[in-house]
């Protein structure tokens, strides 16, 4: 089994964040944000669309202003064998750097391999060797950014013949060993459920709530495959009912966390988004409060 | 049993429609078989890649159609897949891909489209930079100034194409007249790309000034680039197409014999 803990957890990893609904920041929305300045208790960005000159990162010295910001990265690759690019971290350190976001996190998952770019989140087997793997990425991306990540479980279409641990036991014992916090994504676990026919309530029992920083919420697609229907995780829509009632037990086991709508695919008017947000706080607002159990350990 | 740098391997060459035998040996299939669900993460791979060189490429895509530009977007991320998760850098080789690509060989102008593209995308991602002030130039020894070397701008680029690929870009604008037609034997042009505040633009240069500009980007001596323009038009004037370098911010350092450095 794996060695002892190196880093203690310390806080709930959500640095400031408010346990509030935020919203991704998509590049259509961003004028309107710049203008009207709406009231949005934090923004999500990817640091892969930053990480060029020109306007865009112009346009995110504007938004820091006024605005709390995560870096939710999607380039790390944290399952790769091959390690983290070293260069590629770099650039995302020296973004940090000058943007000071209260949270950075990045996904279970790989996306690079031999060199190669795959631009998905890839799904790994849940075995020792992965979590050796996983671990050593984490740190290295930790020590690189000199600050706690939070982690994110994927959506998940396929399960591998060999994968002897359970995601979310493989998510607490990643966190125990680097000091990693962990993002819950509530539309992910019933994508996953649903597409391996697990237990999403029994797989938020399974993580540990005082390791979780952050939730995020996202609408998926049905989609029929060879006459099953597999859920895709398309961030294409409002969130679902079958997924808000999800995130409602989420709060009861892991109390009031900072939220986030994310929508990447058919973006809607920046109100729809403002409107999920609002649906978000009212469940916020009935949750229990996270303090406890983030400081429980 | 396969590593973990094996099953990588083998779901690497899966997905980007290489061979799937080993990729689908390591995957349960239940209800839906191995291929079913491998065939859903390539899908993803595949239609966004396109969509992000469908936005870095639209007169191109509208040039050839959207189903041509599909099936030359997925042959091209076979073979070049992207070496990076910055997706803003992936494509930089698509226009001498579709040089080389014998379905559209006869469209001779596409290729020079796709390069003035990419200029215009990699513009607008380019490093921020200061421009340089001349009176450093003023105090170097006059003798050194023809041996001076320049760093430009990192947002330029010079383009040259002997199709009318200005007009071809801009009758094929989503705002453009449809019924504009275009004389591709109306000759070749030599195009400056840069970008001016937050936007890329281009505008056609002269063959001197484009040759002058060139030959300093291409890290040319003033004297060597003076030369290559006025052996292209003798009437070319040297001290006003100095003055334009900064004028237009386009010089940003310098480097001197004996080392010296404008911002050093």
């Amino acid at each position: 089994m794996a060695a002892a803990g190196r880093k203690p957890i310390t806080d709930d990893g959500s640095h400031g964040v408010p346990p509030a609904a935020g919203i991704g920041l998509r590049a259509p929305h961003v004028d309107e944000i710049l203008t009207t300045c709406p009231a949005i208790p934090w923004l999500e960005i990817h640091p892969e669309n930053y990480l060029g000159g020109g306007p865009a990162g112009r346009v995110l010295e504007q938004i820091r202003r006024d605005y709390l910001l995560s870096f939710h990265a999607v380039g790390l690759s944290l399952g790769s064998a091959d390690g983290v690019d070293p260069r590629h971290l770099k650039r995302v350190r020296v973004l940090a750097e000058r943007i000071e976001p209260a949270l950075i996190s990045e996904h279970l998952s790989w996306s690079t391999a031999g060199g190669v770019y795959l631009n998905h989140l890839l799904p790994l087997p849940y075995t020792e060797e992965s979590l050796a793997v996983v671990c050593r990425n984490v740190d290295q991306v930790q020590a690189a950014l000199g600050r706690r990540i939070l982690v994110e479980n994927p959506s998940l279409y396929l399960r591998f013949r060999h994968s002897p641990i359970p995601e979310p036991e493989f998510l607490n014992e990643l966190s125990r060993q680097t000091g990693c916090g962990l993002l819950c994504d509530v539309n992910n676990i019933h994508v996953t459920a649903h597409n391996l026919g697990l237990d999403p309530v029994a797989y938020l029992k399974t993580l540990q709530p005082v390791l979780v920083g952050e939730i995020h919420l996202a609408g998926h697609a049905r989609n029929d495959a060879d006459g099953q229907t597999i859920l895709i995780d398309d961030h294409g829509s409002r969130v679902a009912s079958d997924v808000w009632q999800l995130f409602s037990r989420a709060l009861e086991f892991l109390g009031r966390r900072p939220a986030l709508i994310e929508w990447d695919t058919d973006i809607p008017a920046l109100d729809v988004l403002l409107d999920e947000a609002h649906v978000a706080e009212r469940y916020l607002a009935r949750a229990p409060s996270g303090d406890s159990r983030a400081h429980a350990a | 049993m396969l590593t973990l740098r094996e099953i990588e391997a083998a779901f690497s060459r899966a997905l980007l429609g290489g061979d799937e035998t080993l990729a689908s040996a390591e995957v349960l299939g239940n209800s839906l078989a191995p291929g079913a669900r491998l065939q859903i993460y390539r899908h993803h791979v595949f239609t966004t890649l396109t969509a992000g060189l469908r936005a870095t490429y639209p007169v191109v895509c509208r040039l050839v159609d959207e189903r041509f530009f599909g099936y030359a977007a997925a042959q091209y991320i076979q073979r070049h897949p992207p070496q990076g998760p910055c997706l803003f850098e992936y494509g930089a080789s698509f226009p001498e891909f579709l040089a080389a690509f014998e379905p559209c060989r006869h469209l001779r102008y596409l290729p020079d489209i796709a390069r003035l593209e990419w200029v215009l995308h990699a513009a607008l991602h380019a490093e921020d930079v200061e421009s340089m002030d001349p009176a450093f130039l003023r105090r170097l020894p006059e003798d050194e100034l023809p041996q001076v070397t320049l760093r430009l701008d990192p947002s330029l680029a010079l383009l040259s194409s002997r199709w009318p690929i200005d007009r071809i870009f801009r009758v094929n604008q989503p705002e453009a007249d449809p019924g504009t037609v275009v004389n591709l034997a109306a000759g070749g042009v030599h195009l400056e790309v840069r970008r001016i505040g937050h936007d890329a633009v281009f505008r056609a240069l002269d063959r001197a000034t484009y040759a002058f500009r060139l030959a300093l980007a291409e890290g040319h001596s003033f004297e060597k680039a003076a030369a290559t323009a006025l052996a292209l038009d003798d009437s070319f004037d040297l001290p006003a197409a100095f003055e334009a370098l900064f004028a237009e911010h386009l010089a940003i350092d310098f480097e001197a014999s004996g080392g010296r450095q404008g911002n050093a």
